[in-house]
């Protein structure tokens, strides 16, 4: 019996493995924080301090401070062993939602020093590298992974949600729109799509499937802070994509010149059937058999079975992959509609290994 | 009791993760419609969205009658829902049933509101499966 609710309480931890921010923090309020440091989880993408925190009756409570993504930590020269187990820090930021001892930090002081830890260093993050040609095949396609004797993957995304082309909408870093009146310009939704998506909104996101360790499908898999990468095997007619998010998923795009699947031969899956071919230096990609279990983008798009997705892939330069969508669902939008994002290369670096339930039961089981 | 609710509320928050996303009335509904709190008719109702329209039978198999038509209003999530079964002794029967559809973003998300069987009025709800 106590291993079944064991068993149970993790998997319903998971709920929170990778909420949105907005979804997880109240941004309207603060806390403030100070306690001995009792362990530090250095877990991409999000690194969490631990706290022991004493109130004024003197009772102790442990709190779990959410201070970025590792990877970025590093970038800017932080790193684990900033702070040590027992070294006491102040620590400022978001409450939890859920009311649970957790917060987003915006502030980590070290007393012992009272130097401020965990801050970004501005101007190395933004430096951006020289940009170089993209590499290429001996039979002159472009590469869309490293030259020979490199490495380096796909990381971050110039946008964190999909909106039609040529909209200007205001919204954060989950896709939750400044002002929900803007719904219209996301896409041309038909009235029950609009209405859904309306919904998730004012929920704040809180029914997210990919929150709860589900694949992010669609043209979210470009947009997971993991990053991901594409491993070109032409000898096989085919193109993998490995995904740092959503569990180290892979999709495969078959470049063979088979026909695309049809209809109620489809098993439908998370990431569909691919079918691609290059159009000069551009990898035009088709896919169907969507499953509706997933949001195809942050945000909270709604989508069918009907899905079909026709994806663009361009490289006009080693740090630049262009990725161009076209949308295509009649059932849930009044027309097809385009999208898409840059996204830049991180050289010399491979995706750093992550896995959301280990994440969830590392940071909330407790 | 109390580890029996927790572990419900457990079950159904894992069950969440395989929730069907795309139009809320697609998929399978079952529950029961009846005049009084005591007299109950089990019900199963299967949907689909066309893109166009919600299409789908009552009871499905020997007994099963198509829905004849199927009104939704996503601005307050009304539904409406038609057909023409049949009752125990053969004859022809008229169903019309209005529900609102409630908590949307929900695995079990549930249509509740009233049914009128030939005579017999009542409510319904229906929890889908």
């Amino acid at each position: 019996m106590l291993r079944l609710g064991i068993s149970l309480t993790l998997a319903t931890a998971m709920v929170f493995a990778q909420a949105s921010i907005s979804g997880t923090y109240e941004t309207g309020r603060q806390v403030k924080l100070r306690g001995a440091v009792t362990r530090i989880d250095w877990v991409n993408p999000r690194a969490y301090i631990f706290i022991n925190v004493k109130d004024a009756a003197g009772t102790v409570a442990n709190w779990a401070l959410e201070i970025g993504n590792p990877l970025d930590l590093e970038r800017d020269s932080w790193k684990a062993s900033t702070v040590r187990i027992g070294d006491v820090i102040t620590v400022e930021g978001v409450p939890a939602r859920d009311s649970a001892r957790r917060a987003l930090a915006t502030s980590v002081v070290l007393t012992r020093t009272g130097a401020k830890i965990f801050v970004p260093a501005g101007k190395i993050s933004a430096a951006r590298p020289v940009s170089q040609p993209a590499p290429r095949w001996p039979d002159g396609h472009v590469r869309l992974g490293p030259a020979p004797g490199k490495k380096g993957y796909w990381g971050a995304a110039s946008a964190s949600t999909l909106v039609e082309t040529g909209a200007v909408v205001p919204m954060n870093r989950d896709g939750l729109l400044v002002n929900l009146a803007d719904a219209d310009k996301v896409a041309p939704f038909q009235p029950w799509a609009k209405a859904v998506y309306e919904y998730r909104q004012r929920t704040l996101l809180k029914d997210d499937p990919y929150s709860r360790c589900l694949p992010p499908g669609g043209p979210r898999q470009f947009q997971t802070p993991n990053g991901f990468q594409f491993i070109e095997q032409p000898e096989l007619g085919r193109i993998l994509v490995l995904l740092g998010g959503g569990d180290r998923n892979w999709r495969v795009i078959y470049t063979d010149g088979r026909p695309q699947g049809q209809g109620d031969d489809l098993v439908l899956t998370y990431y569909g059937t691919s079918v691609g071919h290059w159009e000069k230096d551009t990898l035009v990609v088709e896919s169907v058999g969507f499953n509706e279990r997933f949001w195809m983008s942050s945000g909270g798009l709604p989508h069918t079975e009907a899905l079909h997705l026709t994806e663009r892939f361009s490289r006009p330069d080693l740090n630049t992959l262009k990725y161009e969508v076209t949308v295509n669902d009649p059932r849930t939008y009044t027309r097809p509609w385009n999208g898409g994002w840059t996204i830049q290369w991180v050289a010399d670096q491979e995706i750093q290994e992550y896995f959301c339930e280990e994440n969830a039961e590392a940071t909330f089981v407790r | 009791m109390r580890t029996k609710r927790v572990f419900a509320g457990l079950v159904f928050a894992c069950l969440g993760v395989w929730a069907q996303q795309g139009h809320p009335l697609t998929g399978t509904w079952n529950g029961d419609w009846g005049a009084t709190v005591t007299q109950r008719n089990q019900v199963t109702i299967v949907m689909n969205w066309d893109g166009k329209n919600v299409t789908g039978i009552i009871n499905p198999g020997p007994d099963s009658a198509p829905l004849a038509s199927v009104y939704v209003d996503p601005t307050n999530w009304t539904v409406r829902f038609e057909a023409d079964a049949k009752d125990a002794s053969g004859k022809p029967v008229h169903i019309a049933a209005e529900g609102h559809l409630a908590d949307i973003g929900s695995y079990h998300r549930t249509l509740v509101g009233s049914w009128t069987q030939g005579a017999v009025k009542g409510d319904f709800k229906l929890t889908r499966d």
